[in-house]
Order: structure tokens, then sequence, then C-alpha cells
């Protein structure tokens, strides 16, 4: 069996094949009954895919559907899990919001500072706040940002300073983390520009967020610890 | 009275209209804030965009994301114009919608596994013969990126340049993919 070939197969069932490749192939087709057999398997998952039928869900969706857009009596307006968690995160006043977001700002700019100072007293129960929470819900927010940017840049400047103090194997950790929970807020950013109602992917990217916080708050702890 | 063949052509031309004409208008009672058309609309469509939500996310998600989309769908009705017909508004929302959640759920997982070990290892069937699976679960155990590939390209018929913009790949990557995926599921044909 020849392996260029059986790479080519899709693109010529698909008929995206070059023209030259196509009569090569046949050719090639001549003389192989692997590939032979190869394309005509590949011909019938084809088939069998399109012949595939559209299945209804295993339970009916619709009593869910009709409580959450109001329809059921005493309904709620959302039934879904994501926008029943949306929903419920979105119940803060904006004054709430506010309070809480510049409150978490002091609280990282304090944990920050404490870490500069090489303070061993940088404590893991400050982490352990329940400040954070708000946060996920007004992620959207230009002021917000700000104030979480300005919070995650203290807390990167204290444990770029703090970094010394940690193993390599951790801060290696540490890196891979934030490498990924930064991909995810790009994705999520990304996603919201096209979509940017949605409420699930508000909450995702707010969360995110909070991650992100929340790692460096406890990289930040970790090297005051061991300062 | 023998029907010609034109003659059952035209019958069912005929049937397509009036459903059509039925449907566009539950949309527009719907969109009024008739419940009951837009139920009517949901028992209507609810197989092919629950399928398509199995198929694309899991079957986990299938339920939650159906869900979004009839409510997100409740509260666009007013957008729809009828310029298409329902169910290709709907579809789209839909696609939209699974999109949207496909993205973060790739973030939450940290990254796909599309390697060929995980596209050989995730469609091979059972060994006892009572054990293979039928074509739908095959799709299910392939990696996230295959399979999307696959039910977009062989099941919804999108070209492969659509699909990379769709996913945010390369129309090479998404050729390739669609390839390990068939020649996986090859060995679920009886």
């Amino acid at each position: 069996m020849s392996d260029a070939w059986t790479e080519r197969l899709s693109e010529y069932i698909d008929r995206i094949l070059p023209e030259g490749e196509c009569v090569a192939l046949e050719a090639h087709l001549e003389a192989c009954a692997s590939c032979r057999a190869t394309l005509d398997e590949l011909r019938r998952v084809v088939a069998r895919a399109r012949a595939l039928d559209d299945r209804p869900p295993a339970t009916d969706l619709w009593p869910g559907i009709a409580t959450g857009i109001g329809l059921a009596p005493g309904a709620h307006p959302v039934v879904s899990l994501v926008q029943r968690r949306a929903r419920r995160r979105f119940a803060f006043t904006v004054p709430e919001l506010a309070a809480a977001a510049i409150a978490l700002a002091i609280l990282s700019g304090g944990a920050a500072w404490l870490v500069l100072r090489g303070s061993k007293a940088v404590p893991v129960a400050t982490t352990a706040t329940p400040a954070p929470m708000p946060m996920l819900v007004n992620a959207g927010a230009p002021g917000t940002n700000a104030r979480y940017a300005a919070a995650v840049a203290d807390l990167e400047r204290a444990l770029e300073q703090g970094r010394g103090r940690l193993d390599t194997a951790t801060v290696r950790v540490i890196e891979k983390n934030l490498s990924i929970i930064d991909r995810a807020i790009r994705e999520a950013q990304s996603a919201l520009a096209a979509d940017p109602g949605n409420a699930y992917l508000n909450l995702h990217l707010a969360e995110q967020m909070r991650r992100k916080l929340e790692l460096l708050r406890r990289a930040n702890a970790l090297a005051g610890a061991r300062s | 009275m023998e029907l010609t063949t034109s003659g059952v052509a035209t019958l069912r031309r005929d049937r397509d209209q009036a459903a059509g004409d039925a449907e566009a208008a539950d949309a527009a009672l719907a969109a009024s804030g008739d419940g009951r058309a837009f139920e009517r609309l949901y028992r209507v469509h609810v197989a092919r965009i629950h399928s398509l939500a199995r198929r694309m996310i899991d079957s986990d998600a299938a339920d939650d994301v159906t869900q979004d989309v009839f409510i997100r769908a409740w509260t666009k009705l007013g957008t729809f114009r009828g310029e298409a017909a329902f169910g290709t508004w709907l579809y789209r929302l839909a696609m939209n919608v699974i999109l949207a959640r496909r993205t973060t759920l790739g973030s939450e997982r940290g990254r796909y596994d599309d390697s060929e070990g995980a596209l050989e290892t995730a469609a091979r069937p059972g060994a006892a013969p009572e054990l293979s699976m039928d074509l739908e679960e095959a799709m299910s155990r392939l990696p996230d990126g295959a399979r999307q590939v696959f039910v977009l390209h062989d099941l919804e018929g999108y070209k492969h340049e659509e699909i990379a913009e769709m996913l945010g790949i390369v129309p090479g990557t998404s050729k390739s993919q669609l390839h390990h995926a068939r020649m996986a599921l090859r060995q679920h044909l009886e």
C-alpha cells in the first residue's frame, strides 16, 4: 500500500484533488488492491454519514424551555444551567459591583505590596477572601478591566521579584498554567467579540480572569512563604 | 386516478410550500408571544438542533445547548424577517451558539488531543462483534477537532475553506482531520 496515495484518497473522493494528481492516483489504483479497498471503505463511511438521521433528545426539553422563556405557570425566565448561573451572578447591583471591585483591587495591591516588602506574612488566607466573586459578573466593564489589569500587573511584578525564591519546576508549572489561562482569556474575548451578549461567554471570561488572579496570588503567597 | 411523476412532484412541492407557509405563520405568531406556535416550531426542529449539538460538542452538553438555542431563538424572533426559511435561520443561530460553546469548552479542556494515536484508539471497535459501535457512537469517540471537521464536512456539507474559518484552523488541517476521521471510522463498517 502506498501511504502517500492513501493520504490523498479523501481528496479524491471529494473531487478536490488537482487534475494531474487525480490521473496519477487513478493509475496507482489500477495496480494497488489495498488502496482500492481503502477507497471503497472511505466511500462507504461518507455514504453512511450522509444517511445518518437526526434523532430527538432522549427526554423532552420543551418543559424546560417553556419555563425558561416564562411560558410555564410560575416560571422563572431562564432555565438552562449556564444561563441560570449567569443570571445568579448578574444579580448584583452596580454599587455593589463597584465596591467589590475596588475592594478586590485594594486587597490585590495590598498582597503585592506585602510580597514586594519580602514579608513572610503574605497569608494564603488573603487569597481566600470572598471578594473575587463579583469580578465574575462584570468582566466586560471598562472600569473593572482597568482595575483588574492593575491588580494583575501588581501581582506579576511581585511574582517577578519573588520568583528567585521558587524552584525551577514550580516556576515552570506556574508559567504553563498562566499560559493556558491567558489562551483561554484570549479565546473567550475573541468569541465575545462575535457574540457580545452571550452570558455564558461573559461568565467564562470572568472565570478565566479570576483563575489568573487566583493563580498569581497563590504563586506570590508561595514565594513569600519561602523568603 | 393514477398520478404522473410530474403530478407527484407538484403535490410534494405544494406540501413543502404549505409546510413552509405554516412555519412562517408560526414564526410570526411566536414573535408576537404565542407560546403554542413556538412549541410547534420546537417540535419540528428539535431533532435537527439536538443532533447537531450532540455531534459537534457531546451528548452530555447537547441538552443544555439545545435549550440555550431555543431560548435564544425566542428572544431573537423579532429579528427573523422571513427572508430565509425559519429552519435555516434557526440552524444559523444554533451553529453560532455551538461554535461559541465549542471555543470555551476547548479552553476548559486545555487542548484538543488530535494526535494520530488518539484517532486510532478513539474509534477502535470492540474486540467482540456484539460490542461494535454504530457510526454515531464511533464519531463521539473521535478527538474533538477530527469529529467536528467530519460532522461539518460529511454531514453538514461545508467546504474546507468554510470549516477552516469556523474552527479557526487552516484548510489543510481541515482536509487532514477529515481524512484521519474517515480512516478511523472505516473500522466500524460492517
